[in-house]
Parts: structure tokens; C-alpha cells; sequence
């Protein structure tokens, strides 16, 4: 027997022990060429595009059911191609007519999926309680011609329908008979699947197994299985990829640079600016934070620099808004670019604010943490007392819900970061009035805000639009209630002989990925 | 009189004596003063500010200038450890200080007061014990929020019960004992007999009981703050900088090894002071070692 003695070799026979001895106890240990592995850090919660709420529940769908056009490539700037659609095509402003390919067929005797499930899909998420129900905003209804034909009817032009309502989350279609027949949605377990995969096994909290469709006319996947194991921590999933536990995962942003350095054999690390914006909320509504120039003083005192350097190893730069400088709509600069802690006690002392303490609230992550305690250190300079709460992801977002009670109201500071869209109002979206309580937890309100955001949505001249998205961005940090962080860095390895496909929202499409 | 009290005076001048001929007594004794003096004069021997943030020094390995290196906001390891000492004792220390007047008193009640309020303090004795102790401290946690406070009050509520069982169980053996039962005759108020003859007997035990709890203590806070569920940063909690140091393992793992040292130093110095102050102080202990 010949012992490989390099270092991914031991690491592989030594991490088959230690995850063996913790929880993750069915790794295949060699890539089996058929079949694509990944790493997700939580197990899913909902998979009903209505309910759909983190990573995996929306990998999953794109797996097992379809949507009209699916998207390429981030780093290729998001391409646009049709999924199930065979032919989709602007009638005009406000018309958008599909024809679904022949072959399309719903698992459980359910029959082909139809111009109807489409209608059912969208129709139930417009206007509801969903989360998703923003893609479906300018919505006015699906008209079914017959099985594979269907007009889709806004209630006003909106160019980036396209692109924010039909390739994810909400945009997948669900099979009408069958959600019906469970009851009008569910959770955990599909009632009718379609995709080029099927749900092959669930083990709760450590991996998900997925099997091609044998009835998927479609252009076949490059793998027959696709597991997903589920590995919350960066640190360990990056040990057990170098022991070969995966073919994809995500590393800490903090890794890069260990890994620049001593790249494990066999792998390639993606480096890319990510849509994910990260944010400091300062509640607007909390009673020590109402006078805007308390809210200023924050905003003068907190130390860009530091944060990038701390927290994001100097990879990515400071943000001026939630608008993507991908879009090419982003502002230029922030209106409080610079540091000036001497302005920012100043306008302490004219508020009579001296000797403030403020709790800043943050998940339990390295990076969270990291960016709360040089934020800590910043307004301690400024005379401002932070005490950082640590909260776990249940309680986090709890913080700004106006279902969870009251406090929602008073929170004062916290750490903020969501997947963006690939269109600028996918993520202004959050900051609308409506989102006071849900999503906007700054309790910024502003008309003028609200009305460039309508007009941003079916303005098609770009120019135009920018300076509209500029505007709401100028907004916003003129409110006092937020300070822009950075869009996250993008950091995962996978196996050179792999050519992954990284969505807008920063999750892997399994149906995309291809070998070398 | 002379009394059993009286005639332990002697063995009680001998315990420094005794500790420092045992090895490993010694070398306990040696630990806890190092980790004492590095509490009590932190302010002075620190070489840095423990939460002067220096981010473009971060992660720097041990050098002249940073003996322990630093962290991932740059700040000195060593003055963190320092600081960290009198965290950790401090916690501890005031902790099993309060658990152990708390559960002397209780247990003096129990075991010599009547026999109805022996059974209700026994009651609820068994009942804080009963309670898992990481669980118990989770729940108190949540309702209170993380913090010093709250670590101080979580190790005073699953501690004292086992003080107090402790001392009951001294207290109820003494109490029957003839030079008790002469004092009773000889008309001693009950204030005499507990002051004079029942805590001075039932103190060792307990004191040994508490340093032998000090690691145990040491362990939870720095588990718990591990976790984000006890010191709040920028304290420089030895658990925090596990915890923090975790996080960048791969790239900086002086970071951990540098707070996993103290941790195992002080968890050793008062298990071994511990367990030498018992063969001090229990005269059965102390006949199996020496003979």
C-alpha cells in the first residue's frame, strides 16, 4: 500500500478521523466524480419560494424546480439566459410573453408543468405577506393562453422585472395541484418537483442529497448527485475541504491571505466583490439617538479605514451606499468620507450628549465581532460609551421585527449586512417606510426616498436612474441612520478541475457547475 | 476549656510548613501567587494598554516588542493575559467568595438549627444541585444578558448549594460530639457554639472545598465568554481571546496557544493547591502521603 505523505494527503487521513469522531459522520472521502459535493453553513428551513428565508432554501429549489430565466455567472455580470422559458420576449413596456419548452413534467403524476403553475407562482407571492412579494411589485396578473403560453402584465413598465422577479426565490414554479393539495404551501418537503434534480435524502443538520431527474429533458447537469453537507463553521469547513470533504466551500475572509500563501494542491481560491452589503443601523427612533446631530457625531467618528484593515484584511473598499459599484450606479464618495473625531465631540457637546453609552448589537461571527469592537473603539475616542451585544441568529433578527413586541422601536445600533440583488432597488427595497419594522430598522422614513424609489422602478433612461439611486443614497446617510461599511469579499476554494457557478446573491448554482 | 477547636491551633501553624514540603502543594502555591501578583499588578506590569486597538499590527507573532505577539486588532497578547489574570481571579475569587459565605451560613442553619427548616434548606439544596450547571447557566443568561454581573451570579447560584451541603454535613457530625453536647450543659448559648467551636472546624474543609472550585470556576467563565455568554468585549476575558484567536487559527496560532497557556497554569496551580491544602488539612488525607 502506497501512503501519500503531502500535506493534502495527511490532512485528508486525519480529517476523515476528526469529522468521523464530530458531527459529521458520512463524508465520502474521494470525489466520485459523479458527484458534485458543497459545503452550505445551515441546513434549510423552508423550501415554498413563498417562505423561502436563507441560503439553502433557495439552492435547493434551483435544483428541483424551475424558473423562466436563470442567471450566469456574477462574475460574468449575471447573464440572463432562458431556463424554462423556450422563448421570452418584451410585447412592450408592460407586456412579457413566455413560452415554456415541451418536456417540462411535475414528479407525483402531476402532469407537465404549465402556463397555470406560472400564473399560480407568481400570483401568490404578489401583493402577500411573503418577504419575496417586492419581485412581484408591478405585477397586474398572468394571462394563460394555453398550457405553454402566458402573458405576463405589469401594472407599469419596469425594466429590471426580468432580473429581479424571475430567476430566484420567488420566481421559482410551484405546481398548483400539488401545493394545493398540500394545503396551499409547505415547508420541508416539495409536493411536486420538475428540475433537473429530485431530493434524493435529508439528514437534519448535516447533509442533503439530491439525484438527477431521470424524466429532465433538459440540458443534462454535469453531475448524476449533488450532496450538500452542512458545516456552520468556516474554520472547520476549510480544514475539511483540504481533507477532501468537499469540492466547494466558503472560507472566512480572514483565510486569504493564509491561503495566497500556501494554496492547498489541487485548488483554486475565488476572489470576488460580492453584492453583499454590510451596514451600521442607527435607529433614528431610539430615544438618546433622535437628535440627528448625535446620529452625526457616529458618523464622524466611525474609522472606515480601520474596519476594512480589521475586519476585511484591506481586500474590498468602503461603500457609499447598498447600490453595488458593479451596477454602475453607484454614489462616488460618501458626504462623510473622512474621519473627524474633533467635529464629532463637538456636536456631542452641542447636543448636550457627553458621556453617552449606546448598546451595539451584532451577530456572534468573527467578522461581527471584529467590526463592533474597532467600531467600540471609534466612538470610545468620540466620548461615546458602546456596549457590543453579541446575538445569536434567532434573537438577531428578532431585534428589528415589529411581530416580536416592541423593541424594535428602541434598539439603538447594529451590524447589518444582506445579500444584494443584481439591480440597484433590489437592495434600496429595504429601506422604504413600509420596511419600518420588517427590514428598515434605522426607522428612516423619508417621501422623497419613497418616490424616487417608485420612479427608480420604471425610469429606463440609466443616467436617470443613477442619479436617482444616488439621491436615495445621499438620503439616507443624510438621515443620520446609517454608516456604510463595504460589499462583503467573495472567498471560497474549490477543485481546479471545477468551473462553479456563484449566483448574484453569493450562493452556488449545483445545476451550473461544470468540470474542466 | 480546652476544646477540639483549640487543640487544631497547632496542625493550623504547621499547614504553611506542611504545603511547602509537599511538591506538589508547592508548585500549586508557586502558580496561584504568580497568577495573583499578575492580577493584583496588572496596571503595572502590563506593557500596553489591553484595549488599545492597533490594527495595522495585527496578528504580529512574538517579537521584542510584543512578547506574546498581538491579536486581530493589534493589540498586545501579553497585557490582554495580564489584564485577563485579574479578570479570571477577580470572577472567581468573588465568586466562590460569596457561594462559600452563602453557603456557610445555610449550611450552619441546616445543620444546627430545627429539623423542619434542615429539610426545606436540603430541599432546595438538592434542587440547585439537581440542575445541570452549562444549562442552568444558559438559562440565567438569556433572561439577564450576558456580562460580569451575570457570571458572578450564575457561579454564586450553582455553587453554594454544594457549600452548603458541605458545611450541614460537618455541622450535623460536630453538633453531636461530647465536647458540644458539655458545652450545651454547661448552659453556651447556641452564638457561643456555633462561633466558637462549630466554624472554626468547619471552615478547612470548606476552604479547600473553594480552591478546588477556583479552576472549576476559571473553566466556566472562560467557556462561557468563549461563547460571547460572558465577559463582554473589550475585556481582555482569557476566554475571548480563545475565542477571537480561533477565529484566525489557521493564520495566527500563537493567538491561542498564547490563552490556553494561563487557563492550564491557574486550572493546575489551584488544583494542585487544592489538593495539597486537603492532605494539609484532613489528617486522614495526610496519613495516607506521608504515612
Amino acid at each position: 500500500m502506497l501512503w501519500n505523505t503531502d500535506r493534502r494527503g495527511f490532512l485528508k487521513t486525519a480529517g476523515a478521523g476528526l469529522a468521523a469522531a464530530a458531527t459529521l459522520p458520512r463524508f465520502a472521502w474521494a470525489a466520485e466524480g459523479d458527484t458534485l459535493r458543497l459545503r452550505v453553513t445551515a441546513d434549510f428551513q423552508v423550501l415554498d419560494p413563498f417562505g423561502i428565508i436563507g441560503e439553502l432554501d433557495d439552492i435547493i429549489p434551483r435544483c428541483t424546480n424551475v424558473t423562466l430565466v436563470r442567471l450566469g455567472d456574477m462574475r460574468e455580470g449575471n447573464p440572463v439566459r432562458p431556463w424554462a422559458a423556450e422563448k421570452i420576449e418584451w410585447l412592450d413596456g408592460t407586456r412579457l410573453a413566455f413560452t415554456l419548452r415541451e418536456g417540462l413534467t411535475w414528479t407525483g403524476d402531476y402532469g407537465p408543468v404549465t402556463a397555470a403553475d406560472v400564473k399560480f407562482s407568481f400570483e401568490r407571492i404578489a401583493g402577500s405577506e411573503s418577504a419575496w412579494a417586492y419581485q412581484f411589485e408591478k405585477l397586474k396578473e398572468v394571462e394563460v393562453i394555453d398550457d405553454r403560453n402566458g402573458i405576463i402584465h405589469l401594472t407599469e413598465a419596469f425594466a429590471p422585472f426580468m432580473v429581479i422577479a424571475l430567476p430566484y426565490y420567488g420566481g421559482h414554479i410551484v405546481c398548483q395541484k400539488a401545493v394545493e393539495a398540500a394545503g396551499g404551501s409547505y415547508t420541508t418537503e416539495i409536493p411536486a418537483q420538475c428540475g433537473p434534480y429530485l431530493v434524493d435524502s435529508w439528514e437534519q443538520n448535516q447533509k442533503i442529497t439530491l439525484v438527477a431527474n431521470p424524466a429532465w429533458t433538459g440540458e443534462k447537469p454535469a453531475f448524476a448527485r449533488v450532496e450538500f453537507y452542512i458545516v456552520t463553521d468556516d474554520q472547520a469547513a476549510q480544514l475539511a475541504y483540504e481533507a477532501d470533504a468537499f469540492d466547494f466551500t466558503r472560507v472566512a475572509v480572514g483565510a486569504a491571505a493564509q491561503l495566497k500563501g500556501a494554496m492547498p494542491e489541487g485548488a483554486t481560491l475565488i476572489e470576488a466583490a460580492s453584492t453583499r452589503y454590510a451596514w451600521l443601523t442607527i435607529n433614528m427612533n431610539a430615544e438618546p439617538l433622535k437628535d440627528i446631530r448625535v446620529r452625526q457625531a457616529i458618523q464622524y467618528a466611525y474609522d472606515g479605514e480601520a474596519v476594512l484593515a480589521g475586519a476585511y484584511d484591506g481586500l474590498v473598499p468602503r461603500s457609499t451606499g447598498v447600490v453595488p459599484p458593479t451596477s454602475g450606479y453607484a454614489r462616488a464618495s460618501n458626504r462623510i468620507a473622512t474621519r473627524d473625531v474633533a467635529k464629532a465631540q463637538a456636536l456631542l457637546a452641542e447636543a448636550g450628549a457627553e458621556g453617552l453609552e449606546l448598546n451595539l448589537y451584532a451577530l456572534t461571527d468573527g467578522t461581527s465581532q471584529t467590526i463592533a469592537q474597532i467600531i467600540q473603539a471609534n466612538l470610545a475616542e468620540a466620548g461615546i460609551t458602546v456596549n457590543i451585544q453579541p446575538t445569536e441568529d434567532a434573537a438577531y433578527w428578532a431585534l428589528g421585527d415589529k411581530t416580536a413586541g416592541e423593541d424594535y422601536k428602541s434598539i439603538e445600533l447594529v451590524l447589518m449586512n444582506f445579500a444584494g440583488g443584481i439591480d440597484p432597488t433590489e437592495n434600496l427595497v429595504w429601506f422604504r417606510p413600509e420596511q419600518i419594522g420588517i427590514y428598515n430598522w434605522s426607522f428612516f422614513d423619508n417621501a422623497e426616498y419613497e418616490d424616487l424609489y417608485q420612479a427608480s422602478m420604471t425610469e429606463q433612461d440609466p443616467d436617470k436612474r443613477r442619479a436617482m439611486f444616488n439621491r436615495m443614497e445621499d438620503l439616507m446617510e443624510d438621515s443620520g441612520g446609517f454608516i456604510f461599511i463595504c460589499f462583503e469579499p467573495y472567498l471560497a476554494l474549490h477543485d481546479s478541475n471545477l468551473v462553479p457557478v456563484i449566483l448574484a446573491d453569493g450562493h452556488p448554482d449545483p445545476v451550473a457547475f461544470r468540470m474542466t | 476549656m480546652s476544646s477540639a477547636a483549640d487543640a487544631s491551633a497547632p496542625a493550623r501553624r504547621g499547614i504553611g510548613r506542611a504545603l511547602l514540603a509537599d511538591p506538589m502543594g508547592l508548585a500549586g502555591l508557586v502558580l496561584v501567587t504568580i497568577f495573583l501578583l499578575m492580577a493584583l499588578l496588572a496596571p503595572w506590569i502590563a506593557p500596553y494598554d489591553p484595549i488599545a486597538l492597533d490594527v495595522k499590527a495585527k496578528f504580529q507573532p512574538p517579537s521584542a516588542a510584543h512578547w506574546a505577539g498581538t491579536d486581530h486588532l493589534g493589540r498586545d497578547l501579553l497585557s490582554r493575559i495580564i489584564w485577563g489574570a485579574r479578570l479570571a481571579l477577580g470572577i472567581a475569587i468573588t465568586s466562590v467568595g460569596i457561594a462559600g459565605a452563602i453557603g456557610l451560613v445555610l449550611g450552619l442553619i441546616a445543620g444546627y438549627g430545627p429539623r423542619w427548616l434542615d429539610s426545606i434548606l436540603v430541599l432546595v439544596f438538592d434542587s440547585m444541585s439537581s440542575l445541570p450547571m452549562i444549562f442552568f447557566a444558559l438559562a440565567v443568561i438569556t433572561v439577564l444578558g450576558p456580562g460580569t454581573t451575570t457570571l458572578i451570579i450564575v457561579i454564586v447560584l450553582v455553587s453554594f448549594p454544594a457549600y452548603a451541603r458541605l458545611i450541614r454535613t460537618q455541622t450535623l457530625a460536630l453538633s453531636g460530639a461530647d465536647y458540644i453536647l458539655a458545652e450545651k450543659a454547661m448552659g453556651a448559648g447556641t452564638g457561643r457554639i456555633i462561633f466558637r467551636h462549630l466554624l472554626p472546624n468547619v471552615v478547612g474543609p470548606l476552604v479547600i472545598l473553594i480552591c478546588m472550585d477556583i479552576p472549576v470556576v476559571i473553566m466556566l467563565e472562560a467557556g462561557l465568554s468563549y461563547l460571547n455568554l460572558g465577559v463582554k468585549p473589550p475585556s481582555p476575558s482569557w476566554g475571548n481571546i480563545l475565542s477571537e484567536g480561533y477565529n484566525a487559527l489557521r493564520q495566527a496560532p500563537h493567538v491561542v496557544i498564547v490563552a490556553g497557556i494561563p487557563l492550564v497554569l491557574a486550572t493546575l496551580g489551584f488544583t494542585f493547591l487544592g489538593e495539597g491544602l486537603r492532605d494539609v488539612l484532613d489528617p486522614r488525607g495526610a496519613g495516607r502521603r506521608w504515612g
